[in-house]
């Protein structure tokens, strides 16, 4: 599988703040990839980057081209979501859909329409009369309706309610996603694409914490409820998370071998809000 | 430029006038409005025969005198629409990019296949060719009103209407130097233009203070560090003086347009348009 981002060292200063401090990425081409964060991890900048709308030193290459150099070729093959409604307030539906048909030469005028037509949203509406849920149906239907290989959701649901949120994911993968395109989807919701996911994307103060398959996940982490005569074993084989659930402490571990575990407790793969705290917290204290 | 990069920029240019449709519809529209009220109610304040004398003496005036020569006397008549479109010209240009980043709709833009050489370009053309199209429009549509208003009021007076029909020839042939006057007039201040769009590319708030404090520090420096003042000078030469925007033929077109000072205008114009679309890469 060829990766379709790749960087390297990717650094960015805002004043005094490091927004990212030597990031080091690559999604796989046909992945749905999660990027996962604390407000303030450097989420929104990575995939600023990613499009060529923040200037970063360090390697990149996203589809095949620097962001940095030709955005607007690159634009062609990468659509963007953002978590503001970014839509112009002051246009009508008609005339997104008119703007997008003319700028962009791989839109399908049919396919948005189509989409729009299963939704209660009305074309002649200025997109500040549209709801919040509305305004990102819409987006998704102009988005749905170019062909690229890369979607890229910064926080796409954020502000909806569940029926809109449950909406957007049921969409993107049951009328997107078709295997060959790829889609990075940024938020802290991480329960809600947890089931999404193909790969795994960590960041923390600006670092990457963690890149995994989320096949690989099972193999690499492994949670373990201790029976309680074992926690000095268990901790000799150094946990990089351990909290209390149902009276007991469950300890998460890396890398260690399974038949190693086993003796310890019960096992399981820790699900990924779980290794989420863990690693953020194996951050923090490591 | 093949055909989709024609549409391209097309559409860019629709999405500036309708998104600033009330600089380059809605205040005309408001001036001919206002012109139109104040005429009614003068011509409300005269009397009947002194209001047919008065139609009388225009007729008189205009009948066989070529519209050509009676142009300017209209053009006159546009210096509130030249106004307005000046002052539009500056809100828009100080407001366009700045607002895009304010609203966070540069996002939108941004994820579209669209280079900022194309964004800013089609700006300046909206400024230079696409906003006095719409004030001559709004131009035509007030001289039409006067028009049919005059021919009425000639055939309840009984005059002859041949010299108003010279009259309105004279209006329609207005509003072709009125557009040129417009159209040179944006090229000569094009690096007005490109200062104003520089700074609504670069300023995270207050854009026109940008724009004006740094053109007076610039202008102190100068005078402080050399004891010369040629850069406010030479914007006094350009922006003063309204007069010189005007034409009235088309031998000054050709005279205006290629000159070392207009080339070098142009030139200033052009470094400062680039320098808005290195600022309009990056939206942090």
């Amino acid at each position: 599988m060829t990766n379709i981002v790749e960087a390297k060292s990717l650094r960015k200063n805002y004043g005094s703040f490091t927004a990212l401090d030597g990031v080091d990425l690559t999604i796989p081409r046909g992945s749905i990839s999660g990027l996962i964060g604390p407000n303030g991890a450097g989420k929104t900048t990575t995939l600023k980057a990613l499009i060529g709308l923040c200037d970063v030193d360090g390697e990149l290459m996203v589809a095949g081209r620097d962001p940095r150099v030709a955005r607007h070729k690159l634009m062609r093959d990468v659509c963007f979501i953002a978590d503001v409604g970014i839509l112009p307030k002051w246009l009508k539906v008609s005339n997104v859909i008119d703007y997008v048909e003319a700028v962009h030469p791989r839109f399908d005028r049919k396919k948005a329409e189509k989409f729009l037509s299963t939704t209660d949203i009305p074309a002649k509406k200025r997109i500040k009369e549209l709801s919040k849920g509305m305004v990102t149906q819409l987006h998704l239907a102009i988005v749905m309706a170019i062909e690229v290989q890369l979607l890229v959701l910064d926080e796409p649901t954020l502000g909806l309610d569940i029926i809109y949120r449950k909406e957007f994911y049921d969409r993107l993968l049951n009328d997107y996603y078709d295997g060959n395109r790829t889609i990075i989807i940024s938020t802290h919701q991480v329960e809600e694409i947890e089931a999404l996911l193909s790969h795994l994307l960590f960041i923390n103060k600006g670092k990457i914490v963690l890149d995994a398959l989320m096949a690989d996940l099972s193999d690499m982490y492994t949670e373990v409820l201790v029976d309680p005569d074992m926690l000095a074993q268990a901790d000799a084989l150094g946990p990089i998370h351990i909290r209390e659930l149902l009276g007991k402490k469950s300890y998460t571990f890396e890398s260690v071998a399974k038949d190693q575990l086993e003796p310890l407790g019960e096992l399981h793969t820790p699900t990924v809000a779980d290794l989420f705290v863990a690693k953020l917290k194996e951050n923090r204290d490591g | 430029m093949d055909k989709f990069a024609l549409l391209q920029f097309y559409a860019l240019a629709k999405r500036e006038v309708l998104e600033h449709r009330n600089l380059f519809v809605g205040a005309p529209a408001m001036v001919a409005l206002l012109i139109l009220v104040a005429s009614i109610w003068v011509a409300l304040q005269l009397e009947q025969a002194e209001l047919a004398a008065a139609l009388e003496y225009l007729a008189i005036l205009f009948d066989g005198l070529s519209p050509f020569d009676m142009a300017p006397f209209f053009m006159l008549l546009a210096i509130p629409f030249f106004a307005t479109l000046y002052v539009c010209s500056v809100i828009y240009l100080i407001n366009t990019l700045y607002q895009d980043r304010k609203e966070m709709s540069v996002l939108f833009w941004q994820s579209m296949p669209v280079s900022n050489l194309q964004t800013v370009l089609s700006k300046v053309f909206t400024i230079v060719v696409v906003a006095p199209i719409f004030y001559v429009l709004i131009i035509f549509a007030l001289y039409l009103i006067a028009m049919i208003w005059l021919t009425l009021l000639g055939i309840s007076n009984d005059i002859n209407l041949v010299g108003i029909g010279w009259m309105f020839l004279a209006a329609l042939t207005s509003l072709l130097f009125i557009y040129i006057s417009a159209f040179v007039t944006s090229l000569w201040l094009l690096p007005s233009m490109g200062w104003l769009l520089l700074f609504s590319a670069f300023a995270k708030k207050t854009p026109l203070l940008w724009a004006a404090g740094v053109f007076i520090l610039v202008g102190f420096l100068e005078d402080f560090v050399f004891g010369t003042q040629y850069l406010a000078n030479w914007v006094e030469s350009r922006a003063a003086n309204p007069n010189q925007y005007f034409i009235f033929d088309f031998q000054s077109v050709f005279e205006k347009l290629f000159n070392y000072d207009m080339l070098f205008g142009l030139l200033v114009g052009s470094i400062l348009l680039a320098g808005a679309v290195y600022m309009r890469r990056f939206i942090d």
